[in-house]
């Protein structure tokens, strides 16, 4: 059980590490962006590959971060009828969810392995000339994310099926403060 | 005796009620139309445009693992993947609607396609073409090569490698935000399609000066790729109607295109105080010569291209001989010397 | 079992789901997976990563982190606290003053972008304490705060008719024009309605009390204004001028507001590393958080078509009587249903195109149609359970607000929404007379 829960923990901070590593990519978005906008505004001048690079930097911070966003905040739910369940109800159900989502990612990291294969195959890069090669690269961040998606399921469902085997709550040590959110 | 039929999804690159490109007269809506027709209902295709089933630009692959069995869009999008599809799309000063079609039935230009193709498991057809392009919307005059430095343009592709090459800055931007962008002068010009389409985009009241007969897109093919399992699992007959109907779209969805642009040209410069010209010829011989450069250092850098750029250029070679005696000479000798209206 | 009963079966099991309190983005790709797989097995389902990359990859969809980004560094910052405090005194007497103020800051960022969830976020964080504070009906404050934050979706710039233009193939530029007009009025309905809560029910809007206004010098307030009005005002100057001043694309006008907030928080001397990570962090937060929903709707959305959901739709509209007027109306209410269960964007790819060729034959004003569509794809933005402005106020609101109240709080602007609908109904011209009076 004790090794378990350090599984558990180790899983999570592998999350929080990405997760607040890829969140500077949002200040580099910021910067891309004002950069492109100034330089083509005061020296009309500017690069496809830059302009590329705006939307380029989309899938890591959405990718990378949605398990890190996940793990700090919870899932968004609908909690109007769930908030008047039992508690072992609402255990469950968190396991399941856990679990389920557990699933799903790995059901995607699944069916987006060909697709990164396929461009990865035909080394696809932007069809305009000067723009950013490699694009199998910025596609390899979906498996990736999905990757990280289960690792974080993982701990979750760990966590929840040895509280339920408890019968008490157990928190991570990364999000302590880490409800569900709830709507 | 019982026959298969055949239900296809077909993706589309463009959004939905795109004339022309979705639906209308030769359009893809108007040949799933006609196969069905003609087969009496063995092969139905559905049509789903950008976004319904998939997003815009990513049919090709799609049909080339055999998810939807056909994709209709332009050869041009797929350059990131194989850059000499830019051929079967157009190319700058390259050859206009009559030598595109001619090349691609009887001068091997369809071979070629095929043989390109073949690697991604993709059967490529013509399903559509605009026919000669406008060169833009501009919010300035342009009268000479200076007025390009600095000129912040919206355009994609080979045409922005060449326009870049002369000082323009080159804006990539998408389709809903030109309007916006061009009015208020984020972009100094924008480039789309022809009157007709332009207009239905409002860029005319954004820019006023339209140059016109583009340079860059002097035809635009409309490309079908159907999956090659599923091409070969069709019946010869079935495939017979496939290519007839493919065929039938080219010439009436580009004489759909030479009819409307007609029209809204027409109401472009007599109602809506639009100044259509031609770019001055000075300019025009520098966008030549740097097309020349582009076009003949991509052909150096990869086999596969050379051997499609030397096929389409000995075809056009050819070709513009007999266009020079008989389009051009009617265009400018023969075409305006009756009055009747 | 045939597609459509899957179809059928797909949205119910949807419904039970959520209400049973599985996570909204689970929810979505379950039911998805699981009737998409029963219809037509796992081969639709190899398009998946092409539809997740789709999202990933739209450009217009790069406002939501620049503009809530901008709404963070405000909120960390601290350089708008007191906003609605300070316009709390400054409407003196009047109650429902802040409330009204939560509608004008609405139209005003509404005006700088077409991105709903960045008002949201932006206004939750900024507004929502100082109203509850100040002891507001939470029901009333939330309600204010996703209404007023949705608002930029009807006015210009707006995501909502760029699509619209795209699909209904009108100018966009006349659709920003033909949507201004009816846009205002709806702000001016919920400010009307805010004013007679406070002037009905005074104790859900209450004032700053007198005592207190009294105690805070003429000079000190105004001094204040400046201070904390200041740094808004400035950033709406910076997208909404850019724009304006042929700087920056609707889009690209985001890191404008972005790049301005950081500089904003650097000349009132609250910038610094910690406050940088803090709006780094809690950007990324939000915007994966957010994006992490609308992949999973990819699978519900992909579940949904392939099992001919439109034709679901199609076959309802056949029941329908003759007459133009009750098929717009019917449309309406389809939009409206299919709001409950699927975002603004799916809604328009499969309703919109479906009724079309019966617009255009009856030659009806396809701008106008386009702005009834727009105000009521408006409310598919609050009504539960799958709203996104209520998923954003969610995410940023205080523990202590609950659940229902944000549910409650939306019914009675929703409800206003249809009023406004109506209004453009009966009057076209509230639509139709700005383009045409300004050429566009
Ligand atoms: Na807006
Ligand atoms: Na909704």
């Amino acid at each position: 059980m004790g090794a378990l829960v350090s599984l558990a923990d180790v899983l999570d901070r592998l999350v929080e590490r990405v997760g607040r590593a890829t969140a500077w990519a949002n200040l580099a978005l910021v910067l891309v962006m004002a950069a492109n906008v100034l330089l083509r505004y005061v020296f009309t001048t500017g690069a496809v590959w830059a302009q590329e690079l705006e939307w380029h930097l989309m899938s890591p911070i959405i990718l990378l971060g949605m398990s890190y966003a996940i793990q700090q905040e919870g899932h968004v739910r609908v909690d109007f009828v769930f908030a008047k369940f039992p508690h072992w109800l609402k255990a469950v159900i968190d396991a399941l969810t856990h679990a389920l989502v557990l699933a799903m990612a790995l059901i995607i990291v699944w069916l987006s392995l060909d697709y990164v294969g396929q461009s990865f195959g035909n080394n696809e890069g932007s069809p305009d000339p000067g723009g950013l090669p490699m694009r199998w690269l910025l596609k390899a961040f979906i498996p990736v994310g999905f990757s990280l998606l289960a690792v974080q399921a993982l701990a979750g469902t760990l966590r929840s099926l040895i509280s339920l085997s408890l019968g008490t709550p157990l928190q991570s040590e990364i999000a302590p403060h880490a409800q569900e959110e709830a709507i | 005796r019982a026959e298969k039929t055949f239900n296809w999804k077909m993706t589309n690159a463009y959004g939905p009620g795109s004339p022309f490109y979705v639906t209308g007269p030769g359009s893809p809506a108007d040949f799933a139309r006609m196969v069905k027709e003609m087969s009496g209902g063995r092969l139905n295709i559905q049509q789903f445009a950008a976004g319904e089933l998939i997003p815009a630009l990513e049919g090709f692959d799609a049909v080339s693992k055999g998810t939807v069995e056909m994709n209709i869009g332009n050869a041009y999008f797929w350059a990131g993947k194989t850059f000499a599809a830019q051929y079967f799309t157009t190319v700058p000063f390259g050859l206009n609607f009559q030598g595109m079609t001619s090349w691609l039935y009887h001068g091997g230009g369809q071979k070629l396609w095929e043989d390109l193709y073949a690697p991604f498991n993709l059967v490529p057809m013509s399903v559509g073409n605009t026919g000669i392009q406008m060169t833009g919307w501009f919010r300035k005059p342009i009268t000479s090569v200076d007025d390009l430095k600095g000129l912040k343009m919206r355009i994609a592709g080979l045409a922005g490698k060449v326009y870049a090459a002369l000082g323009v800055d080159v804006k990539l931007l998408p389709g809903g935000e030109i309007f916006p962008a061009l009015e208020r002068g984020v972009i100094d010009a924008a480039e789309f399609v022809g009157p007709y389409q332009d207009r239905r985009l409002g860029l005319h009241k954004a820019a006023k000066y339209y140059y016109t007969t583009g340079w860059h897109e002097t035809e635009n093919v409309t490309e079908l790729i159907v999956n090659r399992q599923a091409w070969d699992s069709l019946p010869a007959d079935l495939q017979a109607i496939v290519r007839t109907a493919a065929s039938a779209c080219t010439i009436i969805s580009q004489s759909w295109c030479e009819a409307t642009n007609a029209e809204a040209l027409d109401d472009l410069v007599k109602n809506q105080g639009v100044k259509a010209q031609p770019l001055p010829d000075g300019l025009v011989d520098k966008l030549a010569e740097v097309t020349q450069q582009v076009l003949s250092d991509a052909a150096a850098k990869d086999p596969e291209v050379k051997k499609i750029h030397e096929a389409y250029f000995k075809f056009k070679a050819t070709h513009d001989g007999w266009a020079g005696i008989s389009e051009a000479v009617y265009q400018n000798q023969l075409r305006n010397r009756l009055k009747f209206s | 079992m045939s597609n459509e009963i899957l179809a059928i079966l797909c949205l119910l099991s949807f419904f039970v789901l959520l209400v049973a309190g599985i996570p909204v983005a689970l929810t979505l790709a379950v039911t998805g997976f699981f009737f998409g797989y029963l219809g037509f097995g796992e081969s639709l389902f190899h398009l998946l990563p092409a539809r997740i990359f789709g999202v990933t990859g739209n450009y217009t969809m790069i406002a939501i982190p620049l503009f809530v980004f901008m709404g963070m560094m405000l909120e960390k910052s601290r350089v708008a606290e007191e906003l609605m405090d300070v316009i709390g005194h400054l409407s003196g007497n009047l109650r429902g003053g802040m409330g009204v103020g939560i509608i004008v800051v609405g139209v005003l960022m509404g005006a700088t972008t077409g991105i709903v969830g960045a008002t949201v976020v932006t206004l939750g964080l900024l507004t929502l304490p100082a109203l509850l504070r100040r002891g507001y009906d939470p029901k009333l404050a939330c309600g204010a705060i996703c209404a007023s934050g949705s608002l930029g979706q009807i006015i210009p710039p707006s995501l909502v008719l760029i699509l619209l233009g795209d699909i209904l193939g009108q100018s966009v530029g006349t659709l920003f024009a033909a949507a201004m007009l009816p846009g205002l009025m709806l702000a001016g309905i919920y400010i009307v309605y805010i004013l007679a809560v406070g002037w009905l029910q005074p104790h859900r809007a209450p004032t700053v009390p007198l005592e207190e206004r009294d105690a805070l010098a003429r000079k000190e307030l105004w001094m204040k204004v400046l201070k904390v009005g200041l740094p808004p005002i400035g950033l709406i100057v910076a997208v909404l001028g850019s724009i304006i001043g042929g700087v920056a694309a609707p889009t690209e006008a985001a890191s404008m507001g972005a790049l301005g907030a950081i500089l904003v928080a650097a000349i009132a001397r609250r910038f610094n590393a910690k406050v940088l990570r803090d709006t780094v962090l809690a950007t990324a937060k939000t915007t994966a958080g957010m994006f992490f929903i609308l992949i999973c709707s990819q699978v519900f959305a992909l579940a949904f078509r392939g099992l001919q959901g439109e034709q679901l739709v199609h076959d309802l509209f056949d029941l329908i009587p003759g007459g133009i007027d009750s098929d717009i109306w019917f449309m309406m209410l389809i939009i409206f249903l299919l709001g409950f269960f699927i975002e603004w964007i799916e809604i328009s790819y499969i309703a919109v195109p479906l009724f079309l060729p019966i617009l255009q034959n009856a030659g009806v004003d396809l701008v106008w149609i386009a702005v009834l569509i727009a105000l009521n794809l408006q409310s598919s933005f609050l009504t539960p359970p799958f709203g996104w402005s209520l998923f954003f106020l969610r995410g940023v609101a205080p523990k202590s607000v609950a659940t229902t109240d944000i549910y409650r709080g939306v019914i009675p602007f929703i409800l206003l929404q249809g009023v406004s609908l109506m209004l453009v109904f009966l009057f076209p011209k509230v639509a139709t007379w700005l383009p045409k009076a300004i050429g566009w």
